[in-house]
C-alpha cells in the first residue's frame, strides 16, 4: 500500500481535501504519546489501495510546537511515499514556507492548489504549469468545499506512484531552495560530517539534516546527540554558525528564513499575475463589523448566548427525551423481572449508569457542532483576538474563553472543547481551571441547601454568589499555575486571521459525530464503572438481607389485601420500597465508608462535634464524586425523606429533614455548597481530563488541588463565619 | 540594511504602514515571527487593534495576523527601506 502524508497550513482547507479523498473510509486517533488528533484514511487507486494520512497543521516544520513535531517527524518517515501538499492559493507566499522546508525531503509531492474560487474572486490568475516547473511535481487546482479538481488530484497522484513522468524523479532535483554560497559551502561541510554516521543519513537527507541543525531545530538536534559522530558534527556546526553569522551579518534562523521567504517570493512574481490593486475583501467587510472596537465584544457575548442556549436549553430537549426513554426501561424491567441481586444491578445501577452517560451525547454533538462551526468560518480567531486582553490578565489565550463559558453548563465538554486552544500551557491550564466552573449539575445542589436554610433572597444571592466564587477562584487558580508550574512555558500569542468561509456541512457534522463516539467511548467507561461502582457500594450487604426482603414482601402483601384506590395502594407501596431502599443504604458500605469520612468532614460540617448525622454528608459528597446529579438524591435516600416537594407545599420532605433533623447549620450549610462547588465535578469530567491531558499526572493534580482547595475554603467559611458570630 | 528603525511595530498607529528592519525576540517567539513572515523588508500595516487595545490586527505578506503589544515591542520597524 502507498502511504501519502497530506501537509499543509492551518486554514488552508486541508481537511476538507482529506475527506475529501478518503470519503468516509477514515479512522480518527491520536498520534502516540499525545494529543494531537491523528486522521487517515484509504481510497483506492488504479495502482491499488492509497492510505492518506492528515498531519497537524503547521507553518513550518522546525518541530517547536507539539504539532510541527508529530508532522516534521512523520514526512520524514521513510514509510511515506509520497507528501500531497495543500497550499491556500490566496495566501500563496505565506502557504510555500512550508514547502521550501517539504522539499528538502526529495519524496515525491504533488501540489494541491486549493481555494482557488477566492483567487479568481480577486481577478488574479496563477499559471499552473509554471509553478509545478519551478516546484517539481504536478500542480492540481482544487476547492475543496466543492470538491472540484479531487479526481484530477487522485489522478496526479496516481501518475506520480507509478512513475509515469521520469522527470518526477526526485533523487535528480537539484536543490530547489538555494542558500547562498557561503551558506550552502557550509550546508555542504555538515552534510559530510554527518554521513560519517551511516544511520543518520541512512534514511534522512543528509542536506535536510544539516539544515535542520543550522535552523536549530530541536529534534534534529536531538538526533545527532546519540551519534557517534557527535563531536565531529557539534565542532562543524559551531564553526559554520559562527562563520555564517560574522560574514552575513545574522544568525543562521533569520538567513534561513529570510531565504525560504525569498524564494516564495520569487515563486509568486513569477506565476501569480493580478488585475488591478487588491480592493476591500469580504472578510475586511465582515471584520470592520465583528472586530470592531465598540460592537466586538457585544456581539461575540452575544454569539456565546446563542451558543449556550443552542446547547444546553435546545439540547435539553433531546436529553429529556433520552432520560424518560432509560426512566421508561427501568421501569418496565423493575416491573417484569424477578425481585433479586441481579435485576437490582441491571435496574438500579446498568440502565440508569448507561442512562446518565447517553443524557449528555446530545449536549456534547451541539457543542461540539458550534464549536467546529465557528472554527471552520475562522470567526474563532477573531473571538480570542477580541477576548485575549481579558483571558491574558488570567494567565490565559484568548481562545479558553469559549470552553470556560461552556464549563457553565457542563464541563466535561468544556474540556473537549479546549483542543482549539494551540500551546500546551494555555491548554493545560485552561483545563486545570476549567472544573471550577460551576455546572449545571451543581445546580440542585444549591437549590437543595439554600433553599432549606436560607431566605428566597438570601438563597439566591448564595447560589448566584457559588457562580461568581467559581470564576474567581478559576482567575485565581490560573495565575498561580501560569507562575508556577507553567512559568517556563512562555508561548508565542502570534495568530493568524484567516479569512471567513462557507463551513461544509459535512465536515461539521462529521465532526460531531467523532466527538460524541469519543466522549461515550472515554467518559462514557468511565462514568458507566462509577455508576456500578456506587450501585454496589450503595446495597451491599444490605441487598442480600433475606429477612429484610421477606420483611418487604409481607408488608407489601398486607398493603394490597386492603384493596385501597389504585392511587393510594400505589403510593404506600412506593414508601415502603423507598424505606426498604434506605434501610440497605444506612447499612450500606457507602454508610460505613461515611462513617469513616467523619473526622475529615468534621471541621467544616460538624465544627460544634454535636451532629449524630455528618456521616450522611460523606456518603452523599462521596457520591457527588461519581456525578452531581446524583448528590440531591443519594440525600434523600440516606436522610429518609424524599427530594420532591408535594403539591401546594413549599419546600420538600428532604429540606425539611435536613433543616429540623439533620444539624446542618446555615453557616455549615454554604460550607457543604462550597464544598459541592470546588471538588471534582464528576467522573465524566476527570475522564476527559485524562483522555485530553494523556497524563495521570496532571489528572491527579487536577482531583486532588480541588479537593484540598474545597476543604480549605470550606473550613474557612467556617472559621470565619464563626468568628463574626454566625452559625 | 541600517539599523535606523528605533520604532517598534507597537509603536504604530491604526491604518499605518512599515517595514520591518529587526526582530528583537529570543527563542520560541522569535523563530514563529520569522516563519510567520516578519524577515527584514517585509512591508506590514496595522490594520487595527483588538477592543480593548490589545492585540493588534496586521497585515503582512497579504494575509492578517494578530499579534500582542509585547510580541509587537519586539519588532523594529522604519518608514521605509
Amino acid at each position: 500500500m502507498t502511504t501519502l502524508a497530506l501537509a499543509g497550513n492551518p486554514n488552508c482547507g486541508k481537511t476538507t481535501i482529506f475527506n475529501a479523498l478518503t470519503g468516509s473510509r477514515h479512522h480518527v486517533g491520536n498520534w502516540p504519546g499525545v494529543t494531537v488528533e491523528r486522521r487517515s484514511g484509504t481510497f483506492e487507486s488504479p495502482a491499488g489501495p492509497v492510505e492518506v494520512v492528515d498531519l497537524p497543521g503547521t507553518y513550518s516544520l522546525s518541530a517547536r510546537s507539539e504539532d510541527e513535531r508529530i508532522a516534521s517527524q512523520f514526512v520524514a518517515d521513510p514509510s511515506v511515499d509520497l507528501i500531497v501538499n495543500v497550499l491556500d492559493a490566496s495566501n500563496l507566499e505565506r502557504n510555500l514556507y512550508l514547502t521550501t522546508q517539504l522539499l528538502e525531503l526529495k519524496k515525491p509531492m504533488v501540489f494541491a492548489l486549493n481555494m482557488m474560487d477566492d483567487v479568481e474572486r480577486q481577478g488574479a490568475t496563477i499559471d499552473l504549469e509554471v509553478l509545478g516547473a519551478l516546484l517539481g511535481g504536478p500542480v492540481v487546482a482544487t476547492v475543496g468545499n466543492r470538491g472540484d479538481g479531487v479526481d484530477a488530484l487522485k489522478a496526479a497522484i496516481h501518475r506520480v506512484v507509478a512513475g509515469a513522468d521520469p522527470s518526477l524523479d526526485p533523487c535528480q532535483w537539484p536543490p530547489r531552495v538555494t542558500y547562498g554560497e557561503d551558506f550552502e559551502g557550509e550546508v555542504r561541510k555538515l552534510a559530510q560530517e554527518l554521513r560519517r554516521d551511516e544511520k543518520l543519513t541512512e534514511e534522512l537527507p543528509a542536506r535536510w539534516l544539516a539544515l535542520r541543525l543550522l535552523e536549530g531545530a530541536p529534534d534534529g538536534l536531538e538526533q545527532v546527540r546519540t551519534s557517534h559522530a557527535r563531536q565531529a558534527i557539534d565542532l562543524q556546526l559551531q564553526a559554520s554558525r559562527t562563520f555564517l553569522e560574522g560574514h552575513l551579518g545574522a544568525d543562521c534562523g533569520t538567513l534561513i528564513a529570510e531565504r525560504r521567504y525569498g524564494f516564495s517570493r520569487g515563486l509568486v512574481k513569477e506565476v501569480m499575475t493580478r488585475q488591478g490593486g487588491q480592493g476591500r475583501t469580504a472578510t475586511d467587510r465582515i471584520d470592520a463589523v465583528l472586530t470592531n472596537r465598540i460592537l466586538g465584544i457585544p456581539i461575540f457575548l452575544a454569539l456565546m448566548v446563542v451558543m449556550y442556549t443552542l446547547t444546553f436549553v435546545v439540547g435539553r430537549i433531546p436529553q429529556d427525551g433520552i432520560a424518560s426513554g432509560f426512566a421508561w426501561l427501568h421501569d418496565a424491567a423493575a416491573a417484569r423481572l424477578p425481585a433479586g441481586e441481579l435485576t437490582s444491578l441491571l435496574v438500579d445501577g446498568v440502565i440508569p449508569g448507561v442512562g446518565s452517560v447517553m443524557v449528555f451525547l446530545p449536549v456534547i454533538m451541539i457543542l461540539m457542532g458550534c464549536v467546529s462551526f465557528l472554527e471552520d468560518t475562522g470567526y474563532m480567531a477573531r473571538a480570542a483576538f477580541v477576548m485575549d486582553r481579558l483571558m491574558h490578565l488570567m494567565g490565559l489565550h484568548g481562545r479558553s474563553f469559549i470552553p470556560l463559558i461552556m464549563g457553565m453548563g457542563c464541563n466535561a465538554p468544556a474540556i473537549q472543547a479546549t483542543r482549539t486552544i494551540e500551546a500546551r500551557s494555555d491548554r493545560f491550564i485552561t483545563i486545570l481551571v476549567s472544573p471550577l466552573i460551576s455546572c449545571s449539575a451543581r445546580l440542585p445542589v444549591y437549590i437543595l441547601l439554600a433553599g432549606a436554610f436560607f431566605t428566597p433572597f438570601k438563597g439566591a444571592m448564595a447560589v448566584v454568589a457559588m457562580h461568581v466564587l467559581g470564576f474567581g477562584l478559576a482567575i485565581v487558580v490560573g495565575k498561580v499555575l501560569r507562575l508556577t508550574l507553567f512559568r517556563n512555558e512562555n508561548t508565542p500569542f502570534v495568530m493568524e486571521l484567516p479569512p471567513y468561509r462557507l463551513p461544509v456541512l459535512r465536515t461539521t457534522l462529521l465532526h460531531m459525530w467523532e466527538k460524541g463516539s469519543v466522549f461515550i467511548r472515554k467518559a462514557g467507561t468511565v462514568i458507566f464503572a462509577g455508576a456500578t461502582l456506587v450501585w454496589f457500594l450503595s446495597n451491599y450487604p444490605g441487598i442480600t438481607n433475606r429477612a429484610w426482603a421477606a420483611e418487604l414482601h409481607a408488608q407489601e402483601e398486607a398493603v394490597r389485601a386492603q384493596h385501597l384506590p389504585e392511587a393510594e395502594e400505589k403510593e404506600k407501596l412506593e414508601d415502603l420500597a423507598f424505606a426498604h431502599h434506605g434501610r440497605i443504604m444506612n447499612s450500606s458500605l457507602a454508610a460505613r465508608f461515611g462513617h469513616a469520612l467523619q473526622p475529615v468532614f468534621r471541621p467544616i460540617l460538624d465544627p460544634d462535634r454535636t451532629r449524630t448525622e455528618s456521616w450522611k454528608d460523606g456518603v452523599a459528597l462521596t457520591a457527588g464524586f461519581v456525578a452531581k446529579e446524583i448528590v440531591v438524591g443519594t440525600m434523600a435516600v440516606v436522610h429518609q425523606a424524599r427530594a420532591e416537594a408535594p403539591e401546594g407545599l413549599e419546600g420538600s420532605p428532604l429540606q425539611q429533614t435536613l433543616r429540623e433533623r439533620s444539624g446542618l447549620t446555615p453557616l455549615t450549610a454554604l460550607a457543604f455548597m462550597i464544598f459541592t462547588l470546588i471538588y471534582t465535578p464528576c467522573l465524566g469530567t476527570v475522564g476527559m481530563i485524562l483522555k485530553e491531558t494523556r497524563s495521570w499526572r496532571w489528572t491527579g493534580l487536577s482531583v486532588g488541588y480541588g479537593l484540598a482547595l474545597a476543604w480549605v475554603l470550606s473550613w474557612g467559611t467556617v472559621v470565619i463565619g464563626r468568628f463574626l458570630g454566625f452559625a | 540594511m541600517s539599523h535606523v528603525g528605533t520604532r517598534t511595530l507597537s509603536d504604530l498607529q491604526p491604518g499605518e504602514e512599515a517595514v520591518v528592519t529587526e526582530v528583537l525576540a529570543k527563542g520560541k517567539i522569535r523563530h514563529r515571527l520569522l516563519e510567520m513572515g516578519f524577515i527584514r523588508g517585509a512591508r506590514v500595516k496595522v490594520e487595527k487593534l483588538a477592543p480593548l487595545g490589545d492585540p493588534m490586527e496586521l497585515v503582512i505578506k497579504g494575509y492578517h495576523l494578530s499579534l500582542r503589544r509585547e510580541e509587537g515591542q519586539c519588532i523594529l520597524v522604519s518608514e521605509e527601506s
